[in-house]
């Protein structure tokens, strides 16, 4: 089902936690609210499941406004961050409340329980309490229990939070896979840059209440907004180095460059900013810019350094690990110039 | 707040008609008894009107003149209904018809006019004593009559000849019901003994509270720095004067005192005399009340105490042992810091606990010996619920136990400030 | 956790509070023994056994005209009932004013603590006189509606206390799962604060049962009276004190809170301690 956000603002003690936004999720679609601490995340998701008010704005599910019904009456299965799994009943019990609620009947909820704990995979645990089961087992459950009402739309605030390493990039496409089988419309908030890219078809990147830029992974990623965005996604995160335009070269870090082919336009700045990521800095790109090495991080496949460049900024490249380099060599690398960003003095992308 | 729960509202008007009628309706009724006379003898009720021989004495000390004095004193003779009848069963009918044909409803301003007509009479009655005791018989006087109605008493009153201008005193003294008044506040603060019962108060609260946190202290820290099984084993036994009712903890405590009991029988061999170690002077008396309320304070202190140790860190306490501080600094630098805050809290809490408490005492020494142990609660319910001479006086009780309220109130709001009131009320997350 | 090590000795201390206990083990002692002893003026040894003292048990004895079973039957149906009026309200009023929208919400709360700060003496007076003018005086009824009454506030912030720790996140989930609020309190948050009810429960039966002023002056006769008023009767003839009947009185009115004490010594500990807060 389409969702639809329009003019949402959210205020507590009159201050706004939320400020003026309009998002549309397309049926079927999965998408990301990612962002920092306390900009507005769970507030949103909230609001769209009806535990809070909204105090302005509409919410539609498909062609119905849902602004004012309260949460029984939405039709919305959320997983909490904590999972919210009710400790004294079984996962049997726990999946078969939202059911039990609406006066089913035995047979109907036992057939439907056992559906939802086979595609969830939890079948063999339905005998337990919430607290014998593993934290993977625990958010199957909370899955499970959002999903067996069949709603019109699938909150997870945080699922993947509380799991280990391992167990969260299991989880992370278990969560993709039911959601592509049952074709719900849902909404993930998360602010783990990595899961968001991973498993969503889009992402709302949130700052301090508002959405910045709404887009495709791929394309968020090549085309940042800001340089708010451009920095919060990927990692190791991008570098910013301050760049001086003249009429045909540019000078940046302590090096005269050509003016790249994207910045060619004469109505640009003469003061900017570029954004390099790691990926696009390197010995393969040529050898105009000095340097020496302040640090190495070894991650296995790929190694990443730390170069203090001669003006004083510092770059990040990414290379196939090898151990030629040593910190403290001076190196002399080159830059990817049409992938580099420019953004200007307010941080707005050019 | 824009939504409001009917769910919250229904589930909160049983405690809120529970509240208002046994708790709000009692306090706002003391606050209004305080400002009566009320007592055993007006009864909570109306009254009735009657004056007595006592009331003229009363009366001359509030200005009535004499005049009226005299004039309700007097004793007026009317021939009516009444005093015919007793006339007819003393002395024949034919007596009595023959009154009520000439005098009817006559006044004889006194008795020896009335005894002139009856002489006067064809039946007449011969012995002058059998006259006067005739005439006797329609004697009225206000005094001693009883009157359900004002307008009955004023008009009687009237009749006697009473000035106009003492009526309103004249009532006043005769009503017999509850009177609005200010007499209980002003006798509160003229009477040397209401003093005597707010200085016991302080020195009940105050010495108590002091024995309550030193020696909830001790048993914390000591009991702290002992093998578990001591440690529990001490803390049952300090937790019984919290548990044990306290007639029962009193009964154990007056046995002990008793002059056949337990102190007297195991000091006989050293010869002190067997004596009650509870009531003998006040100093006993006091030494008594404050150790048995003493220890019931000190296991609550002991409990607040020891779980606030508990939750100190036990790095910090091994980083002090590593340090080589001896107890005394463990506990002066390290344990008695974390212990502020629940210090506090107990200090206020026990305040007004002690201030209103009087059940201990009640059953220990009942304000004795004298007066010497009457704290001020005590006082209230003496005066108003167990009095020796039988006149409960709601209304005087009800002055003294409205200050106690105002303190109370004046301190849960001093508390409410210390103890940070804005942070237990956050506001509910489920907005609808 | 106890610390120990060679720094600090633990005997002396040990020594030094058995003394201190020690007249407390002395009156528990001889509360127990002196039932059924008799013993001479003059010496703490018992020289003979006797049941003679719990006389009280089959007739009426010279200080006391009530029958025991009756007032024992009182005092039970006294706590009993008082601790479940008081359960019940808290439980609702708790919730209201923990978890629900209502008008008013602050003030309650500060009338609450409020009302925690009004002695019995300020309203016992009134209440004499309200259930003298109700035919309520002399009465069971009568008293454990005050006594229920003077306990609430603070069953109603225990419980408050109490549903403030069940996650907002379990009613939350409830809330979208279709529950109604009263489901959600019903199904999956009073399951929560099962060890919070016992706990008041269980405190409110005892608090009942040591009351003594409220009975004493709101149902003192024999029909409706308890076992605090019945010791306490005994307790003020100093005329004719004797002990041993009166310790096992005394004995037999505190098993039950001895039992319960034993049955619930740590949940009771927590709410003694923690549960006077506010
Ligand atoms: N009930 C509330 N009352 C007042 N302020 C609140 C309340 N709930 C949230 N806030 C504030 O609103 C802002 C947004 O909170 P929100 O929980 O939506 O952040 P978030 O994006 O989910 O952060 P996180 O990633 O840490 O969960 C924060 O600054 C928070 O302090
Ligand atoms: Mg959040």
């Amino acid at each position: 089902m389409k969702i639809e956000l329009r003019n949402f603002t959210k205020r507590f003690d009159g201050q706004a936690v939320v400020d003026n936004v309009s998002l549309t999720i397309e049926s079927g679609e999965m998408i990301a609210l990612l962002g920092p601490s306390g900009c507005g995340k769970s507030t949103s998701l909230f609001s769209i499941c009806g535990i809070h008010r909204m105090d302005e704005g509409q919410l539609l599910f498909g062609d119905k406004d849902v602004t004012n019904l309260p949460s029984q009456k939405r039709n919305v299965g959320v997983v909490f961050q904590n999972y919210a799994l009710y400790p004294h009943m079984s996962i049997f019990e726990n999946i078969a409340f939202p059911l039990v609620v609406q006066k089913a009947d035995r047979a109907t909820i036992r057939r439907k329980v056992a559906d939802i704990a086979e595609l969830v995979q939890i079948s063999d645990l339905l005998e337990r309490k919430p607290a014998n089961i593993s934290g993977g087992q625990q958010q199957r459950t909370a899955l499970a229990r959002a999903l067996i009402r069949r709603p019109d739309v699938l909150l997870l605030d945080e699922p993947l939070a509380n799991l280990d390493a391992k167990l969260r990039l299991e989880m992370r496409s278990e969560i993709r896979r039911i959601q592509s089988e049952t074709g719900i419309t849902a909404i993930l908030v998360t602010h783990d840059q990595v899961e968001a890219m991973s498993i969503c078809d889009r992402i709302a990147l949130m700052q301090k209440g508002k959405v910045v830029q709404l887009d495709k992974p791929r394309e968020m990623y090549a085309n940042p907004a800001n340089m708010f965005v451009a920095e919060f996604l990927g990692n190791p995160p991008i570098r910013f180095m301050p760049a001086e335009l003249h009429e045909n070269q540019m000078i940046a870090g302590g090096a005269a460059l050509p003016r790249p082919q994207h910045l060619k336009q004469s109505n640009l700045p003469d003061k900017i900013n570029l954004g390099i990521r790691p990926e696009h800095f390197g010995p393969q790109f040529g050898n105009e810019i000095s340097g020496h090495i302040l640090a190495i991080e070894t991650q296995g496949r790929e190694n990443l350094y730390d170069v203090a460049l001669s003006d004083g900024g510092v770059l990040c490249s990414i290379q196939p690990a090898n151990d030629h380099l040593n910190p403290g060599d001076t190196i002399q690398w080159g830059i990817a110039s049409q992938h580099l960003l420019a953004f200007d003095g307010q941080g707005e992308r050019i | 707040m824009k939504h409001i729960s009917w769910l919250g509202v229904g589930f909160l008007t049983p405690a809120l008609l529970i509240v208002g009628f046994l708790f709000f309706a009692p306090v706002v009724m003391t606050a209004v008894f305080s400002f009566t006379n009320m007592s055993t003898a007006t009864g909570i009720s109306g009254g009735d009107y009657l004056l007595s021989p006592n009331n003229l004495d009363e009366m001359q000390a509030h200005g009535v003149s004499q005049k009226t004095l005299d004039a309700l004193a007097d004793t007026t003779y009317q021939v009516d209904d009444h005093g015919l009848l007793l006339l007819a069963q003393e002395f024949g009918t034919e007596i009595a018809n023959e009154l009520k044909e000439r005098h009817n409803n006559d006044i004889f301003k006194n008795r020896g006019e009335l005894e002139r007509a009856l002489k006067d009479m064809k039946h007449r009655i011969r012995s002058p004593r059998d006259r006067k005791k005739a005439a006797d018989l329609f004697g009225t006087s206000i005094l001693n009559q009883r009157f359900t109605s004002k307008v009955d008493f004023i008009t009687a009153v009237i009749q006697t000849g009473a000035v106009q201008a003492d009526i309103p005193a004249v009532t006043s003294v005769a009503y017999t019901g509850w009177q609005w008044t200010t007499n209980n506040f002003k006798r509160l603060f003229s009477l040397p003994a209401t003093w005597r019962y707010a200085l016991n108060t302080l020195a009940y609260v105050t010495l108590t509270l002091v024995f309550n946190i030193g020696f909830g202290l001790f048993l914390a820290i000591s009991t702290f720095y002992m093998p578990e099984g001591f440690a529990n084993t001490f803390r049952t036994i300090w937790f019984l004067p919290r548990i044990l009712p306290p007639v029962l903890y009193v009964l154990m405590w007056k046995w002990f005192t008793w002059d056949t009991g337990f102190l007297s029988t195991i000091l006989a061999p050293l010869g002190i005399p067997a004596q009650n170690w509870m009531m003998q002077t006040s100093t006993h008396a006091w030494v008594t009340i404050i150790l048995i309320n003493g220890s019931v304070g000190a296991s609550l202190g002991m409990i607040l105490f020891s779980s606030a140790i508990r939750s100190i860190p036990a790095s910090m306490l091994h980083a002090s042992e590593v340090d080589g501080a001896s107890r005394f600094q463990q506990i002066r630098h390290i344990i008695l810091p974390q212990l502020r805050w629940p210090i506090l809290f107990l200090t206020s809490y026990e305040t007004l606990s002690l201030l209103a408490s009087f059940e201990h005492i009640l059953l220990t020494t009942d304000g004795g010996p004298g007066k010497s142990t009457e704290v001020w609660a005590l006082a209230a319910f003496h005066t108003a619920l167990r009095n020796y001479s039988g006149n409960l006086q709601y209304g005087y009780g009800a002055a003294f136990a409205l200050i106690l309220v105002a303190i109370g109130i004046a301190a849960s709001l001093v508390y409410m400030r210390l103890f940070n009131f804005r942070d237990l009320v956050s506001k509910p997350r489920i907005e609808r | 956790m106890p610390i120990q090590s060679r720094n600090f000795k633990a005997a002396p201390m040990i020594i030094l509070l058995s003394l201190l206990s020690l007249p407390l083990l002395i009156m528990c002692f001889y509360l127990i023994v002196d039932t059924i002893t008799n013993t001479q003026p003059g010496t703490l040894i018992p020289d003979e056994i006797t049941f003679e003292h719990w006389r009280f048990l089959w007739q009426t004895t010279e200080n006391s005209s009530a029958n025991i079973w009756r007032v024992t039957l009182n005092t039970f149906v006294f706590s009993i009932t008082t601790a479940t009026t008081i359960l019940a309200i808290s439980l609702t009023a708790g919730y209201a004013l923990s978890r629900l929208n209502i008008p008013f919400r602050r003030f309650f709360l500060s009338g609450l603590i409020m009302l925690h700060a009004f002695p019995t003496i300020t309203l016992i007076i009134a209440i004499f006189l309200i259930l003298q003018t109700l035919g309520l005086y002399d009465s069971l009824i009568g008293v454990i509606m005050v006594k229920s009454a003077l306990e609430l506030p603070f069953g109603i912030w225990i419980m408050k206390g109490f549903y403030d720790n069940v996650p907002w996140e379990i009613e939350m989930a409830g809330v979208q799962d279709g529950a109604s609020r009263f489901t959600v309190w019903r199904k999956l948050v009073l399951p929560q604060v099962q060890p919070g009810m016992m706990a008041l429960l269980v405190f409110s039966f005892l608090t009942a049962w040591s009351e003594l002023v409220l009975p004493l002056v709101l149902a003192p006769g024999n029909k409706s009276q308890v076992l605090s008023v019945y010791l306490a009767t005994m307790l003020a003839d100093e005329s004719s004190i004797d002990f041993n009947l009166m310790k096992s009185v005394g004995l037999f009115y505190v098993i039950p809170v001895i039992i319960t004490y034993m049955i619930f010594q740590r949940k009771l500990m927590n709410i003694y301690g923690g549960g006077t807060k506010g």
